[in-house]
C-alpha cells in the first residue's frame, strides 16, 4: 500500500493545486476576519450558519477535496498510467485505499486548518468550539473524499459532476429539503459539530449526532467499497 | 500416450465490442512457450486482444486463461505476467530506478535492489537511471518500462508495440534480450504492425486484420504465402506502349497494361526479379524510365491479399 500512496502524493501535489487550495483554504479566516472586525458583528448562530455550515462545510471543503480527490485516479485514467498499478499482484482494496487516504493526506491539513484558525478567531480561544470545528472538518473532508475518489474512477466528468454536487445538492436542496439532509455530508459535519461542542452550538433541525455517526461511516465505506468494485470491473485504459 | 502440452495462454472464442463497433471477433488460439508475434495493421484488434490476455479488459464473449485459470479480476495470476503496454506516458517525476523499485515492490519483489539492478541492466540503463523520467527520449522511456516489467522475473511478457521509438542499435539490443528471456523459458507475446520485425524474433505469429484471426502458425508459411503475392508496379517512362510489349515477354510478369495517363502498371509475382529485368530491359530497348513505384506495398494491402486467401 505504501507504493501506492507515496506514488499518489506525487502525483497529486503540483504546484498550481496546492496554491489554489491554499487561496480557498484561506478564505473563511479572511472573512471571519472581516466579519469580527465590523461594527454589527454576527451572532454565534449566524456565524455557524454562515461561515462554518454554508462556507466551509457546503463550499471550502468540498472544493478543495474535489480538486485533489477527482484526479486521484483520473490523471492516471487520462495518461494511461493506471494499469502499472491495476497489474499489481494485489488485492483492489490495496489499491483504493492508499488512494483515499493521500488524498485524506493533502485536503485534510488545509481543511483543519482552515477550520482551526476560522474557530480560533470567532471563538476567542474557546477550545471546546475549536476542537469541535476542527473534528467535523476534517470528518467532512474524509467523507468528501471517499465520494469524490470514487466519482473520479467512474466519470471522466469527476471535476464538472462534483461542482455540480457541491452546488445543488450539498449548496440548494440540503439547505431548504429536510429529508435532503439525512444524505448530506455538509450535514453530518454540521451535526459532528453539534455533537462535539452541544454547549457553544445550539439544536436546531440538524441531523442526531448519534444518526450522523452511523451515517458518515455508512457514506465511507460505502464510497469505499464502490471504488474496490469499479476497479475489479473497470477496463483499465 | 503423452498428453500434448497445456497452452500457457488460451483465448477462446474472443469477441469483444463497443457500441456496434466489433473490434474483435471470434478469435481463437493457444500460446505455447517462445516468442510469439502478434501481427497487424492499425485498428486491427491487436491492442485490444492484447488488454483482454492480460485481463485490463473484460471480453464481451468468449474466454482467456493463462495457465488455466481466467486472467480477468485475479491479482494473484498477475505476480507471473509482465505487461508493457503500448501507452509511452511515464510517472515523470520519478527516476528510472525509482520507477522500476516501485513496480518490484507492487510485484512483492525480494531482495528489491538486486532485481531492479539486473532489470535496469538487462535493458542497459544504468548510467541513466537516476535521472528523471521526464528528461528520457522516447527510446530511453522505452526501455526503462521493460526493465519495470522485467523486474519481478515474470514467466509471460506480454509487449505491446514495445519497439517504438527504439533506434537501430537499440532494436538489436531488444531482439537479443527478447531471444534470451524466449531461450529460458519465457512465453512472450509481441504485438507489432511492421513485418520485419516480428519476423526477425518471432516462432510463431498471429495474423490480426479487422478483428478477425486471419493467419497463424510459422512465420516461413506465412512469408511463403506474402511471396506469392502479386504486386503492381507503376512505371512512368517516355515510351510506355514499347515498354508494355517488352516487358509482358519477362518471366517474373504476369500482366501488363497502360493507363490512360501514359503509365505502366505492372502485375508480377516475383518483384526481386522484375527490379532486376525492368531497368536492363528499359537499357536495351533504349527506353528511359522516369519513375517505378509499388502500388499497393502498404502493410494493410498486404494483410489484405492474406484474409482474401
Amino acid at each position: 500500500m505504501g507504493s501506492v500512496y507515496r506514488l499518489t502524493l506525487r502525483q497529486l501535489t503540483g504546484r498550481w493545486r496546492l496554491l489554489v487550495m491554499t487561496v480557498l483554504a484561506a478564505m473563511p479566516v479572511v472573512i471571519a476576519l472581516i466579519m469580527l472586525a465590523s461594527d454589527d458583528a454576527p451572532s454565534v448562530r449566524e456565524f455557524e450558519t454562515a461561515i462554518l455550515g454554508a462556507m466551509l462545510a457546503g463550499s471550502i471543503a468540498p472544493l478543495v477535496v474535489l480538486a485533489i480527490a477527482a484526479a486521484a485516479f483520473a490523471n492516471e485514467i487520462e495518461d494511461r498510467t493506471l494499469a502499472n498499478i491495476t497489474l499489481a499482484p494485489i488485492p483492489r482494496w490495496r489499491i483504493a485505499v492508499p488512494k483515499l487516504l493521500a488524498t485524506i493526506t493533502i485536503a485534510g491539513p488545509f481543511i483543519a486548518l482552515s477550520a482551526l484558525l476560522t474557530s480560533h478567531v470567532a471563538f476567542l480561544g474557546d477550545t471546546a468550539a475549536t476542537v469541535a470545528v476542527t473534528v467535523s472538518a476534517l470528518v467532512g473532508v474524509a467523507l468528501y473524499a471517499a465520494a469524490f475518489v470514487w466519482l473520479g474512477l467512474v466519470s471522466p466528468q469527476a471535476i464538472g459532476l462534483g461542482l455540480l454536487y457541491i452546488v445543488l445538492w450539498e449548496g440548494f436542496f440540503s439547505g431548504f429539503v429536510s429529508g435532503v439532509r439525512l444524505l448530506s455530508i455538509r450535514h453530518y459535519a454540521i451535526a459532528w459539530m453539534h455533537g462535539l461542542d452541544a454547549r457553544r452550538f445550539a439544536a436546531g433541525d440538524h441531523v442526531s449526532f448519534g444518526v450522523a455517526i452511523v451515517l458518515s461511516v455508512l457514506v465511507f465505506a460505502g464510497f469505499l467499497g464502490l471504488a474496490v468494485r469499479r476497479l475489479r470491473r473497470m477496463d483499465v485504459p | 500416450m503423452i498428453a500434448p502440452p497445456a497452452p500457457v495462454i488460451r483465448v477462446d472464442g474472443v469477441s469483444r465490442w463497443f457500441g456496434s463497433v466489433v473490434a474483435v471477433s471470434e478469435v481463437s488460439f493457444d500460446i505455447m512457450p517462445g516468442i510469439t508475434g502478434l501481427l497487424g495493421p492499425n485498428g486491427a484488434g491487436k491492442t485490444t486482444l492484447l488488454r483482454m490476455m492480460t485481463g485490463l479488459a473484460a471480453t464481451s464473449r468468449g474466454t482467456v486463461s493463462v495457465f488455466g485459470q481466467p486472467v480477468r479480476d485475479n491479482p494473484p495470476l498477475y505476480r507471473r505476467l509482465g505487461v508493457m503496454s503500448e501507452h509511452e506516458t511515464v510517472y515523470g517525476f520519478l527516476k528510472g530506478r525509482e520507477f522500476v523499485r516501485m513496480m518490484g515492490r507492487l510485484r512483492g519483489v525480494e531482495n528489491l535492489e538486486a532485481a531492479v539492478d539486473r532489470a535496469i541492466g538487462l535493458v542497459d540503463m544504468a548510467d541513466a537511471q537516476d535521472r528523471a523520467m521526464d528528461t528520457y527520449s522516447r527510446g530511453m522511456r522505452q526501455r526503462m518500462r521493460l526493465a519495470a516489467t522485467l523486474v519481478h522475473d515474470p514467466e509471460i511478457l506480454i509487449l505491446d508495440e514495445p519497439l517504438n521509438g527504439a533506434d537501430p542499435r537499440q532494436r538489436v539490443h531488444f531482439k537479443r534480450l527478447l531471444q534470451q528471456l524466449a531461450a529460458e523459458g519465457r512465453t512472450i507475446v509481441l504485438s507489432s504492425h511492421i513485418l520485419e520485425e516480428v519476423e526477425q524474433v518471432a516462432d510463431t505469429v498471429l495474423l490480426i486484420v479487422n478483428g478477425k484471426l486471419a493467419a497463424s502458425g510459422g512465420f516461413r508459411a506465412i512469408r511463403a504465402a506474402l511471396n506469392q503475392r502479386p504486386y503492381h508496379v507503376r512505371v512512368l517512362c517516355d515510351a510506355p506502349r514499347r515498354l508494355a510489349a517488352e516487358v509482358v515477354r519477362l518471366a517474373s510478369v504476369d500482366a501488363v497494361h497502360v493507363d490512360p495517363d501514359g503509365a505502366v502498371v505492372v502485375l508480377s509475382r516475383n518483384v526481386l526479379d522484375l527490379q532486376i529485368e525492368l531497368p536492363r530491359l528499359a537499357q536495351s530497348s533504349s527506353i528511359r524510365l522516369r519513375r517505378v513505384e509499388p502500388l499497393d506495398d502498404s502493410l494493410e494491402s498486404v494483410f489484405g491479399y492474406l484474409v482474401e486467401q
